[in-house]
């Protein structure tokens, strides 16, 4: 196993891509012979991340933008093409993928295991993230207790739990109050400034200034989009002036009092 | 041993916060095992009855209760947690441990289980060797516990999946009482002249444990296939886990991907 710690203190700043996809090619085939259709998702897509970098990949629904994220971490094999990550990954899957009856501390405390990572490491990392996303108050929580954007929270804390090098979010900040999605971007910013690379998945990017680059998944396969300004990326990095282009309803939702509901 | 320990732990955890499951674990066995003893009292004393009908009844429901009650458990360790799972076998919780933690909470309710419904029975009849009664008992949820993970394996949906393990144990319970013996005909060549009935999974347990109870005996001659049973489950539970899930590596995320 890598040593983790190292990995995330070394700063790399190099330019050589820290996790590379090349011709990905996906079909979802009927199990049932003779019936249904096959579905050929990704055709050839291609990919790299490069560290201290944020990428945007977007996509009309359906076109297959979770599927390229299961491909890039290793929850689906492709039919044709390769994956190569020279980096520990960090994955925030669109469906909170954890356990109902654990609580937030024990889920951590599982997660950890899985990761390698030490008790007194994973209790350090659950204290900077529970503060950095707000919810401390709640870690004595059942997931299944919490509210929908408080369990979205942890599902990306679960993420940073090992302080990756390459962080590959599916539609990270759905559920988010403003002042969560704000301390998100807040967060990721700190992450790219230690050279952590990011690819963010959304059915919608409002603040393309935010992305070094911007990917849009079509017929299969990833296409370059104009670049973003980056004095625009600048500006939006200090989380001024943007609040005409909040996320959806989710830029004045807010957290139920309590912030779990049965 | 860290994860097996930790992963086991929280299991548990995980099993104890569900009310219901505990409920059935307490009220099921004495509910099927009187209900079993009342049903079959009134069956005429049949020359492959080796007690008398209501006894008979009443360890038919106590091998039923523990045998069912564990393959739900079984069948619900492996369906309720697949995606946490899938997530967990990615950052790198090795399959085989993630299966084994749910192999060891399904034991621990199979035990649970037989010594509920071993109470219940011990305080309707007399047990000639009470160990060894409740041993068989574990086993024979222990088989079904290995039922219910390799039915969640392949039929990951909760309806289906329990009506199939309902109509398997309720079947199987029935063949082995020896209430509705079905010996070898011409039609079943396969079986030579052995019965049908020695085939389901419960027949060994049955026999194991009406020696037990009504002579205080330990039939060898039946402990060797129970074992034998548990042993080939145990290899096809891990075999189907793995084919089912054989897609997703485990370790991406920290770099140890195998």
């Amino acid at each position: 196993m890598p040593n983790i710690e190292d990995e995330s203190e070394n700063g790399d700043t190099s330019s050589s891509p820290v996790l590379r996809a090349s011709g990905l090619e996906k079909t979802y085939r009927s199990k049932i012979p003779f019936v249904g259709r096959s579905v050929a998702v990704l055709t050839g897509a291609d990919i790299e991340l490069r560290p201290g970098e944020i990428v945007g990949i977007v996509g009309a629904n359906g076109s297959g933008k979770s599927t390229l994220m299961k491909l890039l971490v290793g929850a689906l094999q492709p039919d044709a093409g390769s994956v190569s990550r020279d980096a520990t990954v960090g994955w925030c899957p669109q469906e909170t993928l954890l356990y109902d009856r654990l609580t937030v501390r024990e889920t951590f405390d599982l997660f950890g295991e899985a990761y390698g990572m030490t008790d007194q490491r994973v209790e350090r990392r659950r204290g900077e993230l529970a503060d950095q996303l707000d919810f401390e108050r709640f870690l004595d929580y059942r997931i299944d207790h919490l509210s929908g954007g408080n369990r979205q929270k942890v599902n990306l804390a679960i993420a940073l739990l090992h302080d990756p090098d390459v962080l590959l979010l599916d539609e990270p900040y759905t559920g988010f109050d403003w002042e969560t999605y704000l301390a998100f971007w807040t967060l990721t910013e700190s992450l790219v400034e230690g050279g952590t690379a990011i690819a963010i998945i959304s059915h919608l990017i409002s603040e393309r200034e935010r992305f070094d680059r911007i990917l849009e998944l079509k017929d299969g396969r990833l296409h370059e989009q104009a670049e973003p300004p980056q004095q625009a990326r600048s500006a939006a990095h200090d989380g001024e002036a943007l609040e005409s282009e909040a996320p959806e309803s989710e830029a004045v939702a807010s957290e139920p009092p309590t912030g779990g509901e049965a | 041993m860290s994860r097996l320990v930790t992963g086991t732990r929280l299991r548990l955890s995980e099993l104890v916060r569900q009310p219901l499951t505990l409920s059935l674990l307490l009220v099921l066995p004495p509910v099927v095992i009187e209900m079993y003893g009342v049903a079959v009292e009134s069956f005429p004393q049949l020359p492959t009855l080796s007690a008398d009908p209501a006894t008979v009844g009443r360890m038919t429901g106590a091998l039923f209760a523990v045998a069912f009650l564990a393959g739900l458990v079984g069948l619900f360790q492996v369906i309720s947690a697949r995606n946490g799972d899938e997530r967990a076998a990615i950052a790198g919780f090795p399959r085989w441990v993630m299966l084994l933690t749910r192999l060891v909470t399904m034991f621990v309710v199979a035990l649970v289980g037989a010594g509920v419904a071993f109470a219940v029975f011990n305080y309707r009849v007399a047990v000639a060797a009470p160990g060894l009664a409740f041993g068989v008992l574990v086993l024979a949820a222990l088989v079904y516990g290995l039922l219910g993970v390799i039915v969640g394996t392949l039929l990951p949906r909760e309806l289906e999946g329990s009506i199939v393990l309902v109509f398997l144990a309720d079947m199987d319970n029935a063949l082995s009482s020896g209430l509705f013996p079905i010996e070898a005909s011409a039609s079943l060549p396969v079986v030579g002249d052995v019965g049908v009935t020695d085939f389901v999974p419960l027949f060994h347990p049955h026999e194991l444990f009406t020696a037990a109870v009504l002579d205080g005996d330990l039939a060898v001659e039946h402990l060797v296939p129970t074992v034998f049973w548990v042993l080939a489950l145990l290899v096809v539970a891990f075999v189907a886990y793995d084919r089912v899930t054989g897609e997703q590596g485990t370790g991406f995320l920290t770099g140890v991907a195998s």
